[in-house]
């Protein structure tokens, strides 16, 4: 219930707000998107498996999107900012599809 | 002497995982849960608390606002996505835009030269002497200057039939060298106009352009441009003269030969029509090079003419305006009097222009044509 009030509260803000996205932060947009995702899904797993945290859950969303961003940062500087993005998005896209086979388990007990 | 158990960490060797070499898969994959939550489940445990969710309503509102964040970041993301496609799609068309209104003011303007010089002409025929109407006349005829109008002969070429697909997505790749070779370039375009002056062509228009000693025809990426203007096939190719006499000396010479050839192996499609009557506009674009003034020779009406002449030697006092550089010029009649282009003197025959090729784009191809076009009797 909570969860889904924030849910609508995001989307409204988002919406209306229209930021203005500098420039030089564009390429760690797509980046970010992942991180929450990934957050979402562990949160989600976390739930059914009954050991979700609040703490956990948000502070870990927000490192995720911190080191996820400096890696793409720093490869930006060194070159290689399209292959380390890449990378990022590899394990945050294994764990995101792990977790959902994991709540997958857990809804549909398959 | 009983064996020893071998020591822990032997013994593990010999259970090891047989995917024990992928190691860091198989990390990511069995620790994709934060192992925050268990901690924390860990830790709420041995304090003898319940579940996070049914604590104090401040960590309801740390869900809402993670929950809430991920959601704006989500929404952010696809507002951004949105945005920036239109964005693209708007600055091409603006660029389009721009495009047309350069195209429809460099059209104005064109026509406006067109105007000045029906100006200039008037102003010509109403200063010089008969003699000297007939010379500019005859000279504005070679050079492209005026349009003409006479039985000539119509060529269309055309790419090979299969390459009429060339454009399209459904390309098959391996068909794509046939395709290129079945495309007429600029070269061929070349040899056939060169052909056509040499069969005793007296005017020659690609597609409604009008060709002068100095036009180019030269290629630009997939299309051809005569004079910087872009053509899109078929390419007919229209010459005033005997319109039979020229279609019989054209294919017995080596260019019509070549185009033959070009039909034969590639599939190129060449056609040739003999018209009664073949329209062909002014040349755009001819610039005045050359003017003498006009006081030796025995024109003394003519020092009042027209002087809008911005050529190199433009002194006030320009008597024949005739526009720069023909090749024909040396077979005409006005190569006796002194007013005539410099070039006349250039041996008739190989008409490469001395002073035109000097100051055309290096790939002018065209202009170093040989022709040796003589007044017929097609000309109106």
């Amino acid at each position: 219930m909570i969860a889904v009030l924030g849910l609508a509260l995001g989307v409204v803000v988002g919406f209306f707000a229209r930021p203005v996205i500098p420039h030089e932060l564009e390429p760690y947009l797509p980046i970010a998107v992942v991180a929450a995702l990934d957050a979402v899904f562990g949160g989600l797993r976390a739930l059914l498996d009954g050991i979700f945290d609040d703490k956990v859950f948000v502070v870990s969303f927000l490192s995720n999107v911190v080191v996820a961003a400096l890696i793409v940062f720093l490869g930006d500087k060194l070159g290689v900012g399209a292959q380390l993005s890449t990378g990022v998005v590899v394990v945050l896209g294994i764990r995101i599809f792990s977790n959902a086979a994991a709540i997958r388990r857990h809804v549909f007990r398959a | 002497m009983t064996p020893k158990p071998t020591p822990g960490p032997a013994r593990q060797a010999q259970y090891r995982r047989p995917d024990a070499s992928m190691s860091l898969l198989i990390n990511i994959m069995d620790h994709s849960l934060d192992e925050g939550y268990a901690e924390a489940t860990a830790r709420r445990a041995v304090r003898g608390q319940g579940t996070a969710l049914s604590r104090a309503p401040g960590a309801r509102l740390v869900v809402m606002l993670g929950v809430g964040l991920i959601a704006a970041v989500v929404t952010m993301a696809a507002i951004q996505v949105r945005i920036a496609a239109p964005q693209a799609e708007k600055e091409r068309r603006d660029l389009i835009a721009r495009i047309h209104t350069r195209e429809t003011t460099a059209d104005q303007l064109e026509k406006e030269v067109a105007a000045l010089r029906d100006q200039v002409d008037a102003m010509q025929d109403k200063n010089l002497t008969p003699d000297e109407i007939e010379r500019v006349n005859l000279l504005a005829l070679l050079t492209g200057a005026d349009p003409v109008e006479g039985p000539g002969l119509k060529v269309v070429v055309d790419d090979a039939a299969q390459s009429d697909g060339a454009d399209g997505a459904n390309k098959d790749p391996r068909a794509a060298e046939d395709l290129a070779n079945g495309r007429v370039l600029d070269r061929d375009l070349q040899r056939v106009v060169d052909g056509l002056w040499q069969a005793g062509a007296e005017a020659i228009g690609i597609n409604g352009q009008r060709l002068t000693a100095l036009s180019a025809i030269r290629a630009a990426g997939a299309s051809i441009l005569v004079d910087n203007r872009p053509l899109s096939p078929p390419y007919t190719i229209l010459a005033i003269g005997n319109g039979k006499k020229m279609q019989v000396a054209f294919q017995d010479s080596s260019d019509g030969r070549y185009l033959h050839a070009l039909s034969e192996r590639y599939g190129i499609r060449a056609t040739f029509a003999t018209q009664k009557s073949i329209k062909l506009p002014a040349a755009i674009g001819i610039q005045l090079r050359a003017a003498q003034p006009a006081g030796a020779p025995p024109a003394p009406a003519q020092s009042a003419g027209p002087t809008q002449a911005p050529g190199p030697s433009g002194t006030p006092q320009t008597g024949t305006v005739s526009p720069t550089p023909t090749s024909g010029a040396p077979a005409t009649p006005g190569s006796k009097a002194p007013a005539t282009p410099r070039n006349s003197t250039s041996p008739p025959k190989n008409g490469k222009s001395a002073t035109g090729a000097a100051t055309a784009h290096p790939s002018n191809n065209a202009a170093a044509r040989d022709s040796a076009p003589t007044p017929e009797e097609g000309l109106a």
